[in-house]
């Protein structure tokens, strides 16, 4: 068996593995970033105004959702996996899993940097906060589009 | 309507009935002072500003000796905590009960003891600091076994103490042993200073005092009559003796907690004299009358008539109006249904409607209704928020936002519910109910849907544009606007239709043609306030290029396809792990049940935060884009926004 014969019969599985762990792992690297850069912002406000904490708590979760994104596209593609895939099947897997994957990573951070500014309108005018929290799910959306487009994907073609 | 129609009044009252006649107006609550400071005319008219009355630094000075006691006591009131203060809730009085209490209630006793507890406490505290300093200074001095008092008065002998730096030790061994009567002691040391005490005959005093100088000495006096010790016995009997005071004066504070809910009374109450007092900004007055303009309820007007003719008894001149359609100043109080009214925070978060526009409140509720339940899609957690909603209103003592809050969640759980069930999912499918549809495999079909509800709220949306130029009889301008713009994006979306399936050929003909009707009209009518023909028409041009924002409004609905099944998808995972616990034996039960419950509920508050605000989000973007402004001044009743109870 040659090499290439090896890659061709074993490999589908692999990458798709790989885009499933890609998926879960980029989107996941930028939730974790974003709840944390809101919850630093967060803490601040707390050590005054205690009584702020469930609203902190709401901005804090916001670009927490990427990471489940992620987490669902894997979920999906855990569903596919089987050792005996093709090298085309798995190679598409991968390539299902890069939208949520990078624009759920980059996303996070941008939508928790919009949060974190709403926490500054929380500390100074609590009534608008409400505000913060709309402008940080602008950001939302280009993720929610990558999710669909890796839905979609995984689900589009049947090998 | 949904915006409350208003009247403007205007009255001439004389300075001296003005108490009154704010107190009663207070008590209605429905008036809106327009600032007439802001019309030039009248001043220019020689019209005066009334200054605001003397009366007000006197209330400040209340307020601010009501926010002393609550500040002290608040912590030693005892509240009910958790559940029970959420039943309980703030309590309710009207402006009567209020007033009554309020002036039931003698502060200034309560005041007076408070203030001079508190000077006690700080009497206390002020003592305990001086003594704590000394004992800092003694402490060092404590292996010396003399008493302080004749120390420094032997008649042979001068005695030295003070602080020498640790690293002169040796130095100053070395260096002392050429006297001949000198006496050395290190009574005690720290890592940077020793503490010293020297002795020598007065004949050496120089020299020693040299020596002494040169290595960094730096003299201490010691005060006091005994031993270093002995005072430090005497010091910390006293300060145990002041804690004690301060703590049965603390006691007595405590005492005067139950004073709190009377406080905040009072607090509410001089918030809303503050409120009566300084309302006077707005009016403008001549020598004895004051000039006072604003805005009532027209179907409160008869209310307010009576009320001035109580409140006046000498001649007073009043005008009421309905108020005008383009007047920019009206403010707006929203009036609808019990069900569309918590839906009013959603606009007024957006902004207020202007006067001569339409509320959008129930416009915009059914969809959000739909949108909602469509995002979160899960009957088990749409029947657990429609049940916890439904207790908290039934048992809790809520204010009236709250209760909106709750009520608003009430509803859409009924929504959320209906959709579980369309989808045939209940808590992430651990009840299997068979639905209309699968989202999970059939998520075309479901993005379609979403789509298709996307087209449906935003024509909706283009037709109420419609409406209000038809209202304002601009049929043209509703033909312009919105006629060319539905043949435009039907035509459009048809002929598209026709290239993906197959549909008789007669069809993409007509769609052509009206999409080439709809995009020509768009070109030369949209670009109509434009000066030249020119600019007309590359107004026109622009306008048209704004189709391709419609793709992305639609793409935009994907989000109610996605925010289901990603909810939906994670409550199935959290059942897999359980179901992977349970199969581990008693203890995998146990750990299955709470990460079950935990997992459930997380995924709960997640789902409805995320469809609380993407729905919000199609709401203020997608559908107010199309024909909404806003802009309205909010109706500011005449009564201070209460912090500690609910005001009826």
């Amino acid at each position: 068996m040659t090499f290439s014969e090896l890659l061709i019969e074993n490999a589908g599985v692999v990458f798709a593995a790989l885009g499933m762990a890609i998926a879960v792992f980029l989107s996941g690297i930028g939730s974790a970033k974003g709840v944390g850069i809101v919850g630093e912002a967060a803490t601040g406000v707390i050590i005054e105004e205690p009584h702020k904490f469930g609203k902190s708590l709401v901005l804090q979760l916001l670009p927490g959702t990427q990471g489940l994104y992620g987490f669902v596209i894997g979920l999906m593609v855990l569903g596919k996996l089987n050792s005996g895939m093709s090298l085309a099947e798995g190679l598409y897997l991968f390539m299902a899993c890069l939208p949520v994957g990078i624009v759920g990573w980059k996303s996070a951070i941008a939508q928790a940097k919009v949060a974190a500014a709403g926490v500054n309108i929380l500390a100074k005018n609590e009534d608008e906060s409400t505000k913060g929290i709309i402008y940080s799910v602008m950001v939302e959306t280009y993720a929610l589009l990558a999710f669909v487009i890796s839905l979609i994907l995984v689900n589009a073609v049947s090998f | 309507m949904a915006i409350v129609k208003m009247s403007k009044f205007s009255l001439f009252a004389f300075d001296s009935e003005m108490e009154d006649l704010l107190q009663e107006l207070q008590k209605f609550e429905y008036v809106h002072f327009h600032n007439l400071e802001e019309e030039e005319e009248l001043i220019e008219e020689g019209l005066e500003a009334v200054s605001v009355p003397e009366g007000i630094v006197e209330v400040n000075e209340e307020i601010s000796k009501v926010k002393y006691g609550l500040d002290m006591l608040a912590k030693y009131y005892e509240r009910d905590t958790g559940i029970k203060a959420m039943i309980e809730g703030k309590a309710t009085l009207t402006f009567e009960e209020l007033e009554k209490k309020a002036l039931e209630f003698d502060y200034h006793q309560v005041y007076n003891k408070l203030r001079s507890l508190s000077n006690e406490i700080e009497k206390y505290e002020e003592e305990a600091v001086k003594l704590n300093a000394r004992k800092e200074e003694l402490i060092h001095w404590e292996g010396l076994e003399y008493p302080l008092e004749d120390l420094y008065s032997l008649r042979q002998c001068q005695v030295f103490t003070g602080i020498i730096p640790t690293k002169m030790k040796d130095k100053l061994n070395q260096e002392l042993l050429d006297l001949e009567y000198a006496y050395f002691e290190v009574v005690s040391e720290d890592k940077k200073n020793m503490y010293i005490f020297a002795l020598t005959s007065k004949d050496e005093e120089e020299k020693l005092n040299d020596i002494l100088r040169i290595n960094a000495f730096s003299a201490i006096r010691l005060e006091g009559e005994d031993t270093p010790k002995e005072e430090l016995n005497t010091i910390n009997e006293r300060l145990r003796e002041l804690k004690d005071e301060k703590e049965k004066t603390l006691e007595k504070v405590k005492e005067l907690a139950h004073n709190v809910p009377n406080l905040e009374i009072l607090y509410e109450y001089l918030m809303n004299k503050k409120l009566r007092i300084a309302v006077n900004e707005n009016f403008l007055k001549t020598e004895k009358v004051n000039v006072i303009e604003g805005y009532i309820p027209t179907e409160k007007v008869d209310d307010f008539t009576r009320i001035i003719q109580k409140t006046q008894k000498n001649a007073y001149y009043l005008e009421v109006h309905d108020a005008e359609e383009d007047d920019p100043n009206v403010p707006i109080l929203l009036k609808n249904s019990k069900f569309v009214e918590t839906f009013e925070s959603l606009t007024s978060m957006y902004a207020l409607p202007r006067y001569n526009e339409i509320d959008p409140t129930p416009l915009l509720a059914p969809f959000y209704l739909a949108f909602f339940g469509m995002m979160v899609a899960d009957a088990g957690y749409g029947l657990i928020t429609v049940i916890a909603c439904f207790i908290a209103l039934k048992v809790a003592n809520l204010s009236e936002s709250q209760e909106k809050f709750v009520r608003f969640f009430y509803y859409l759980g009924f929504s959320t519910t209906i959709w579980g069930l369309i989808f045939g999912s209940f808590l992430g499918g651990i009840v299997p109910i068979p639905g209309l549809m699968d989202p999970a495999n059939e998520y075309q079909k479901l993005l379609i849907m979403s789509i298709v509800f996307g087209l449906i709220h935003l024509y909706f949306a283009l037709g109420i544009k419609a409406y209000m130029s038809i209202r304002e009889g601009k049929y043209l301008d509703a033909l312009y606007d919105v006629g060319f713009w539905y043949m435009a994006l039907s035509g459009g979306i048809v002929f598209l239709l026709t290239i993906v399936i197959s549909l008789p050929p007669v069809v993409g003909t007509i769609s052509k043609a009206v999409l080439i009707i709809g995009a020509v009209g768009i070109v030369l009518t949209n670009g109509r306030s434009a000066k030249s023909a020119g600019g007309k028409l590359a107004a026109g041009l622009y306008e048209l290029y704004g189709i391709s924002s419609y793709v992305g409004d639609f793409v935009s609905y994907s989000r109610l396809m996605a925010l289901g099944l990603s909810g939906g998808f994670i409550a199935s995972a959290i059942n897999m792990m359980v179901e992977m616990l349970i199969g581990l034996g008693v203890v995998g039960y146990v750990a299955g049940i709470v990460v079950f419950v935990v997992g459930q509920l997380f995924n709960i508050f997640l789902s409805l935060l995320s469809a609380y605000v993407h729905t919000i989000r199609l709401t203020y973007v997608e559908f107010f884009g199309k024909f909404y402004e806003g802009g309205g001044k909010a109706f500011n009743i005449f009564r201070s926004k209460p912090k500690y109870i609910n005001l009826k």
